[in-house]
């Protein structure tokens, strides 16, 4: 009789927790599920929201590639996240290396004060890397978007990577005759793949998410990025919710897709920040 | 490579600062000189179109009397107070809920899904929200008149403005505190928690004698993290609210944004942003001071 008790009760707090899981579950996803469903819609300026797909249609999808500079800030939004990929990956993993594995004066103290770097947020610093770029006559440019884009804690954590690589690995390529830059190619990338993965990822979901200097330092149409003609977008075609949706989500498209493929890897880039 | 290395002493030398060197020259260019330049300029009148003119401390004189200023102060102060607790107690709570049902098909969905919206841009998150609270949509109405609220009045009221935007902030990071919180709930050896139903420890009691506790390190870093993010907090205002309505939600950052790129006033909108860094800088100390007495404590 006691034990029936305890399985009742058992089973009354499973249902429970079940429950409280799928209000979690729905409360994480509801908005977006609004924003998929709102953009296969006909109509404009529906704003009721059935689940039926009965009226679906990709007419907002054909609406939104017809708009003349759609396809050109899709390839703004692509572009810069991946040279910024790049460019990120490059600097910062060769500076990891020469931090890690190199002697040589001021190691630690130019670490440092790059380091420091971490403590400015571009929030802070958006009006004078505006006027920065502005002097360069590098507003409007593909350079403004990609250059600012690596930052110090690239190089802390790969620095941390390579740190882990065992010296004696680094020795015995030297002993074969290896140059510091066969080392770092050969012998150093292949074994620090997860952490350049990690940062990767990282930087492409920053870049691809990237608003407040974009905003800043493109002002002309041709090199606006994909946030920003959705944030356009809320204004100019407020009457029009499926277009809006549409755009939100192509804009939401991409990162979700890798979160899907490579979720562990993913939420492990995305929170290193905070793991210092 | 001996023989190289005695060919061309100099080489071996040079090399790591080649290595160091682009990224050394990108920070120092965009970081520092954005520091620096921020720094001289807020003590000029500068309206970009003109050469600035130094006029000493005025612009930080004028901040004291400016009472745009002073709201927008508040209300940065303001969403920090409004998000850290609630994203801090909501993220703990949830972290623990989600690791006791981590075998669960249900509970691993859920750990899955809670992460979909930080990986979101902040502005499809504003963008879709503010359509969310548009008072158009039949179920998202009556949910919230479940709690006696409107949706529709949320952002466009001066008094709820703020309260929604801090809301949106908390459900849109609560996925990266719950894996910051969930690594170190993992952490804690489950014989802890064994010996202590084992002395007939309730729940509760576990939770609040060894979960609390031992997460205290990873609790302290979150608070700080939450910190740092809501003091930025500028994608979410600009697409939720603009700052409006009459500046209800117009934080620092907002406000420095519309005093250079609205007013024009560049000088200004960087002493602006100064007092923000100096906040932010006041934060960070303080947590290295507590990171640094907590491992002291420890050892």
């Amino acid at each position: 009789m006691r034990t029936d008790m305890r399985y009742v009760k058992k089973g009354l707090g499973s249902i429970l927790s079940g429950l409280v899981l799928i209000g979690i579950i729905i409360a994480s996803i509801f908005p977006f599920l609004y924003m998929f469903l709102m953009s296969f819609k006909s109509t404009i300026n529906a704003h009721d929201l059935d689940f039926s797909l009965e009226s679906s249609s990709l007419m907002q999808y054909q609406k939104i590639f017809a708009l003349d500079d759609f396809g050109r800030y899709i390839f703004n939004s692509v572009f810069v996240a991946v040279a910024g990929v790049i460019l990120t990956v490059g600097v910062c993993s060769l500076a990891g290396y020469a931090f890690a594995k190199m002697d040589f004066k001021g190691n630690d103290k130019i670490f440092l004060f790059l380091i420091m770097t971490m403590l400015v947020p571009t929030e802070v610093i958006v009006i004078p890397l505006f006027l920065i770029t502005k002097g360069l006559g590098w507003l409007n440019t593909y350079r403004a978007l990609i250059l600012p884009l690596p930052t110090a804690f690239g190089v802390f954590i790969m620095r941390q990577a390579i740190l882990d690589v065992p010296e004696d690995l680094v020795d015995a390529a030297r002993i074969d005759g290896c140059g510091d830059l066969r080392i770092f190619f050969k012998v150093i990338l292949p074994l620090i793949r997860s952490s350049v993965l990690a940062l990767s990822i990282f930087t492409f979901v920053g870049a691809w998410n990237n608003f407040l200097w974009p905003l800043v330092a493109s002002t002309k149409t041709e090199m606006k990025t994909l946030p920003l003609a959705l944030s356009m977008m809320k204004t100019q075609f407020n009457t029009d919710v499926g277009l809006t949706m549409a755009c939100a989500v192509i804009n939401f498209l991409p990162p979700f897709v890798f979160y899907v493929f490579v979720q562990g890897r993913f939420k492990e880039g995305m929170t290193l920040s905070g793991m210092k | 490579m001996m023989d190289m290395r005695k060919k061309h002493p100099g080489a071996a030398k040079v090399a790591p600062y080649c290595y160091i060197a682009p990224i050394t020259l990108i920070l120092v260019t965009f970081v520092i000189g954005s520091v620096i330049g921020s720094i001289i300029l807020s003590f000029t009148k500068y309206n970009i179109m003109t050469e600035p003119i130094f006029q000493g401390s005025k612009n930080y004189v004028k901040l004291m009397s400016d009472i745009k200023f002073i709201k927008a102060l508040k209300n940065t102060l303001g969403l920090v107070v409004l998000i850290v607790p609630l994203q801090t107690v909501l993220g703990v709570v949830i972290s623990v809920f989600l690791v006791a049902n981590r075998h669960r098909f249900l509970g691993k969905l859920a750990n899955s899904v809670v992460f979909i919206p930080v990986i979101c841009a902040p502005a499809v998150a504003g963008v879709v929200w503010r359509e969310l609270l548009n008072g158009k949509i039949e179920i998202v109405e009556k949910f919230f008149g479940l709690f006696g609220i409107q949706p529709s009045m949320l952002l466009g009221n001066a008094r709820t403005a703020l309260i929604t935007v801090g809301m949106v902030a908390i459900w849109k990071w609560m996925g990266y505190y719950v894996v910051i919180y969930t690594s170190g709930l993992l952490a804690i050896p489950d014989t802890y928690y064994e010996a202590a139903k084992v002395d007939g420890a309730g729940k509760v009691r576990c939770f609040l004698s060894i979960t609390v506790p031992l997460l205290r390190p990873t609790i302290i870093l979150g608070i700080f993290l939450s910190m740092a993010s809501s003091l930025q907090c500028f994608d979410l205002i600009f697409n939720l609210t603009g700052g409006g309505p009459n500046n209800a939600s117009t934080t620092l950052v907002v406000y420095a944004y519309s005093k250079c790129f609205g007013s024009g006033d560049a000088g200004y909108a960087m002493a602006i942003s100064n007092i923000l860094f100096v906040v932010i800088l006041a934060v960070a100390l303080l947590q290295r001071d507590m990171m640094k007495r907590k491992t002291s404590e420890v050892s």
